[in-house]
C-alpha cells in the first residue's frame, strides 16, 4: 500500500504562500481587475464572433475575392456599383425595410396583447405560458419548414380548412403571388418573434407598482385610460426593447426568406441577407455578397444605439 | 467429472434451448422485416423487381499506376435514388482497402454543395474530392487541373461525350476544373389518362401540342400543367429548353452574350400563354421537389423532370406510376433540346492532400460506372458510350419493374436531344452565375405574370447576364 508522507514546510515556503496569497487577495480586492476578467470572455467573444467578421466583410466588399477564388486583390467599389447597377438590390433593400417595419408594428401590438392575457391569473397560466414560448424555442429553420408546409401549393392544411369552410374554391398559392408570398414572410416572423416581445413585456408589466393602478382606478380610470395613461408610459422603454429586438432579429434573417421562398416569386421577396447569400454564395460573386451584407450595418447600428438608450431611460427612471 | 459431464449437458441443452428461442425470434424478426421490406416504400424498389445486387453487373479493378496511401476525404450528395448510396459506400470502402487508402464518404444534401466548397475553399483545408450535380465552373481558380484523368478515361473508353466534355472543361484557358463521368437526362413526364383523350394518347411531341393538349387538359378535366418558373434547379432546365428550341440562347459557341433576339421573345411570349392556359401560380412559389411531389399526388398532367419521379411514385403510388409515360425534348421552331437534368462534376480542390488517390479512385468509380447506373435503376447514365453497354438493353427492359418494361427504352436516344447548360457555348463561370441567380426562370416568370412586356423581360435579364459576363471576363475565365 503506497503511503503519502506530507514534507514538512521549508523554511520561508510560508512566507511565499503568504506572498502568493496576498497578490491574490489584491486581484480579488481590485474591482476594475475582477470587472476585466468577468469581461474578458465577452469581449474575445465579440471580437471572434462580430468585429473580425464584419471588419472581413469591409475587406471582402473593397475586393475581387471570388467563392472559388480566395486571393485579395484591391478592387475598390466596384463590388457596390455591380450591387447598385443590380435592382434586385434596391427591392431588397426596400423589401428588408418594409418587412421589419410591419412585423415590428405586429409584433408589439400582438406582443403586448399576449403579455397582458400572460400577467392575468386564470388556472393553467403556466402551461398557457410554455405553450406561447414554443414558437420563440423552436430552431428557426424546423418552424419555417412546417410553415413551408404549411403554405403549400397542393397539400396545405390551410387551404384545406378555407376549402370546407367554403371560403375559397381551389388553393390559394400564398408563396405564388407577390403579395400574398410577401404577407406570409411577414406572419412567419410576426408568429415567431410575438412570444419573444410578450415575455419582455410581461416583466415590465410585473414590475408596474401594483398601488398606482389601483389608485387610478379608485380615481374612476377605466380599463382603456389605464392602459394608456398609466401601463404604457410607464413600460415604454421595456416596450421599445421589445420591439427593437424585434427589428433585429428580422432584419438579420434570412432563413424565413430562403426556407419559404428562396426570395421569388422573381424576387419580390428578396430581402437584403439572403440576397448576399445567393449572390455571395451561390453565384460565386464573394465580393458582392459583402457590399450587399454591408448594407444591414446603419440600421443595426442606429438600433443598438436605441437599445442602449432606452436600457439607460429605464435605470433613470 | 461425472457432475461436471452432467453440468455440461445441462448448459449445453439450456444453451441450445436458448440458441433456439434466439434462431426462433431472429427467424421472426426476420420474416417480419422481410414483409417489411416486400411493401411498396421500404426497401426503396418497385415492388416486384430486381432488388439487392440481382442483376447487378460484375464489378472490376484496375491495379493503380502509383503507389497509395492516407486517408482520402469525399464529400458528394445524397442521391435521389438511396439505392445509390447503399452501393456506393461500401464500394469505395472495399477499392481503400485493396489499395492501403482509408476513405471517409460524407453524403449531404445536394443544395448543401456549394456553400460548403465555398468554406472549404475559404479555409483551405476540407474534402479531397467533391461531387456535385452541377458544373461548378466557378471554383476553376481553386481546383485541380484534371485533364490528366480525363485523358485516361478517354485513353481507356474512347471520346468522351461532347455534354460531359463541354461541361467540365473551360476553353478560355484549356483547363479541366472538373470530371465528368456520368449525367441525366431531362425527359418530360406525362399521365397518359390524361393525355389520350384530349387526342395524345403518346403524349405531346411538340411545344405547339403541350399547349393544345395541355389547355384542353385543364378546360375539361381541371389538371395543369408544371414548368415552373421559380428561383430552383427544374424552372432553370424547363426555361432553357423552351429557349433553345425556340432557337435562341444565353450565349453563342464564342461565350458572347445574345440573349436578347427575337428568338428569345418568341419563347418568353410563349412561355406566357402556356402559363395563361395551362398553369397556375403554383410554379412561381416551386421548390427542386415541387413538380415531383404534384406528379406523385396526380395533380399534374405534364412535367419535366428526371425518371426519379416516377421511380418514387412506383414505391408510394403504384397506380399513377402505372400512368406515367415519357416524351423525349419537345420540338419548337427551331429544334427539340433539353438541358441535362444533372451533370455530375468531381473537383479535386488545390488544397486536396491526397490528389493522387482521389484521381485513381475517379478511374476506378469510372471503370464501374455500370454499377452506378444499375444501383441508381437506370437514373445515372455514363459519359463514356463504352462504360455501360447493357444501358440499352436495360432501359428495353427495365430491371426495375417499368410496365410496359419497355417504357424507358427511349432514353436510349436521349443524348441526341440533350445539351449542357451553356448550349451552344461551354458551361464556364458565368453560365454558372446566371444559372445560380435564376436569371432565366425570373425573365419567363416575370412575363408571364403580366409583370412585364417580354421585350422588358428579355432587356432586363440581357442586362444582369451581360454584368455577369462583363466580371468574369475581365479575370480570364470566359471568352469572346
Amino acid at each position: 500500500m503506497a503511503h503519502t508522507i506530507a514534507s514538512p514546510p521549508r523554511a520561508g515556503a510560508a512566507d511565499t504562500s503568504r506572498v502568493k496569497g496576498g497578490r491574490r487577495g489584491r486581484v480579488t480586492d481590485s474591482e476594475s481587475a475582477l470587472a476585466w476578467i468577468f469581461l474578458l470572455p465577452s469581449v474575445v467573444y465579440i471580437i471572434a464572433l462580430v468585429a473580425v467578421p464584419f471588419f472581413l466583410a469591409i475587406a471582402f466588399s473593397l475586393s475581387d475575392v471570388t467563392a472559388g477564388d480566395p486571393s485579395y486583390d484591391w478592387a475598390g467599389l466596384a463590388a457596390f456599383r455591380r450591387a447598385f447597377a443590380d435592382p434586385v438590390f434596391w427591392r431588397s433593400l426596400w423589401n428588408t425595410l418594409i418587412f421589419t417595419g410591419i412585423s415590428m408594428a405586429l409584433i408589439i401590438v400582438l406582443g403586448k396583447v399576449l403579455a397582458n392575457i400572460l400577467v392575468a391569473d386564470f388556472r393553467g397560466k403556466w402551461v398557457v405560458r410554455f405553450l406561447v414560448l414554443l414558437p420563440w424555442t423552436t430552431p428557426v429553420a424546423l418552424s419555417t419548414v412546417s410553415w413551408l408546409w404549411l403554405l403549400d401549393s397542393i397539400y396545405s392544411p390551410i387551404d384545406w380548412l378555407l376549402r370546407n369552410a367554403g371560403v375559397i374554391q381551389g388553393n390559394m398559392y400564398w408563396l405564388g403571388q407577390p403579395k400574398l408570398a410577401m404577407a406570409s414572410v411577414i406572419a412567419v416572423h410576426v408568429w415567431r418573434l410575438t412570444p419573444l416581445a410578450a415575455v419582455i413585456m410581461m416583466a415590465g408589466l410585473l414590475a408596474v407598482p401594483q398601488d398606482i393602478n389601483e389608485a387610478a382606478r379608485v380615481d374612476g380610470a377605466g380599463f382603456w385610460r389605464r392602459m394608456f395613461e398609466v401601463t404604457i408610459p410607464l413600460t415604454l422603454p421595456v416596450i421599445g426593447v421589445a420591439g427593437l429586438f424585434g427589428a433585429i432579429l428580422t432584419f438579420t434573417d434570412m432563413t424565413v426568406v430562403y426556407v419559404l421562398t428562396r426570395g421569388g416569386p422573381t424576387n419580390s421577396t428578396q430581402v437584403l441577407a439572403s440576397w448576399a447569400f445567393i449572390r455571395g454564395i451561390e453565384g460565386g460573386d464573394v465580393a458582392q455578397g459583402a457590399a450587399i451584407a454591408l448594407f444591414l450595418f446603419p440600421l443595426l447600428l442606429a438600433a443598438a444605439v436605441l437599445i442602449l438608450r432606452a436600457v439607460r431611460r429605464m435605470e433613470i427612471t | 467429472m461425472a457432475d461436471r459431464g452432467w453440468l455440461q449437458d445441462l448448459t449445453s441443452q439450456q444453451r441450445s434451448r436458448r440458441d433456439f428461442l434466439l434462431a426462433a425470434g431472429l427467424l421472426s424478426a426476420g420474416g417480419v422485416l422481410a414483409s417489411c421490406s416486400s411493401e411498396p416504400g421500404a426497401g426503396g424498389s418497385p415492388a416486384g423487381t430486381a432488388t439487392g445486387t440481382s442483376g447487378a453487373p460484375e464489378e472490376s479493378f484496375t491495379t493503380p499506376t502509383r503507389n497509395l496511401s492516407g486517408d482520402l476525404k469525399i464529400l458528394l450528395w445524397s442521391h435521389f435514388v438511396p439505392a445509390h448510396d447503399q452501393w456506393f459506400d461500401p464500394f469505395v470502402k472495399q477499392w481503400g482497402d485493396r489499395v492501403g487508402v482509408n476513405v471517409t464518404v460524407d453524403h449531404v444534401n445536394n443544395a448543401e454543395i456549394p456553400a460548403r466548397i465555398a468554406a472549404e475553399i475559404q479555409a483551405g483545408q476540407g474534402h479531397d474530392l467533391i461531387q456535385y450535380i452541377a458544373t461548378l465552373s466557378q471554383f476553376e481558380p481553386s481546383v485541380l487541373d484534371l485533364k490528366d484523368v480525363t485523358d485516361e478515361a478517354n485513353k481507356r473508353w474512347g471520346q468522351q461525350i461532347p455534354l460531359a466534355q463541354k461541361s467540365s472543361q473551360n476553353p478560355a484557358t484549356g483547363k479541366y476544373y472538373a470530371y465528368a463521368p456520368g449525367w441525366v437526362p431531362d425527359p418530360g413526364d406525362y399521365r397518359k389518362s390524361l393525355w389520350e383523350p384530349v387526342g395524345f394518347p403518346n403524349g405531346p411531341s411538340t411545344w405547339d401540342e403541350l399547349l393544345q393538349g395541355g389547355a384542353e387538359i385543364k378546360t375539361s378535366r381541371g389538371v395543369q400543367m408544371g414548368l415552373g418558373m421559380s428561383q430552383e434547379i427544374d424552372s432553370n432546365m424547363a426555361g432553357r429548353a423552351l429557349l433553345w428550341s425556340f432557337g435562341g440562347a444565353i450565349q453563342n459557341e464564342q461565350e458572347q452574350v445574345v440573349v436578347n433576339s427575337p428568338e428569345t421573345i418568341a419563347a418568353v411570349e410563349f412561355m406566357t400563354r402556356l402559363f395563361q392556359q395551362t398553369m397556375t401560380n403554383e410554379v412561381f412559389s416551386w421548390n427542386a421537389a415541387s413538380n415531383n411531389q404534384g406528379l406523385i399526388a396526380g395533380k399534374l398532367s405534364y412535367i419535366l423532370n428526371s425518371i426519379s419521379a416516377y421511380r418514387t411514385a412506383q414505391v408510394a403510388s403504384p397506380d399513377v406510376a402505372g400512368d406515367v409515360y415519357f416524351v423525349p425534348a419537345l420540338k419548337g421552331p427551331k429544334t427539340a433540346l433539353a438541358a441535362q437534368h444533372v451533370m455530375y462534376n468531381w473537383i479535386v480542390p488545390s488544397f486536396a492532400t491526397n490528389a493522387d488517390a482521389a484521381k485513381e479512385f475517379l478511374l476506378h468509380y469510372t471503370e464501374n460506372f455500370a454499377s452506378a447506373t444499375y444501383h441508381s435503376q437506370l437514373y445515372d447514365f455514363p459519359a463514356w458510350d463504352k462504360l455501360v453497354p447493357q444501358l440499352d438493353g436495360w432501359l428495353a427492359n427495365d430491371p426495375f419493374g417499368s410496365k410496359p418494361s419497355d417504357k424507358l427504352a427511349f432514353l436510349s436516344k436521349a443524348r441526341d436531344w440533350s445539351t449542357n447548360i451553356g448550349h451552344p457555348g461551354p458551361s464556364n463561370t458565368a453560365i454558372g452565375e446566371v444559372f445560380g441567380t435564376f436569371v432565366i426562370p425570373n425573365m419567363f416568370a416575370r412575363a408571364a405574370r403580366g409583370q412585364q412586356t417580354p421585350q422588358q423581360t428579355v432587356g432586363q435579364a440581357e442586362k444582369e447576364i451581360k454584368n455577369i459576363f462583363d466580371k468574369w471576363r475581365s479575370r480570364g475565365l470566359v471568352g469572346g
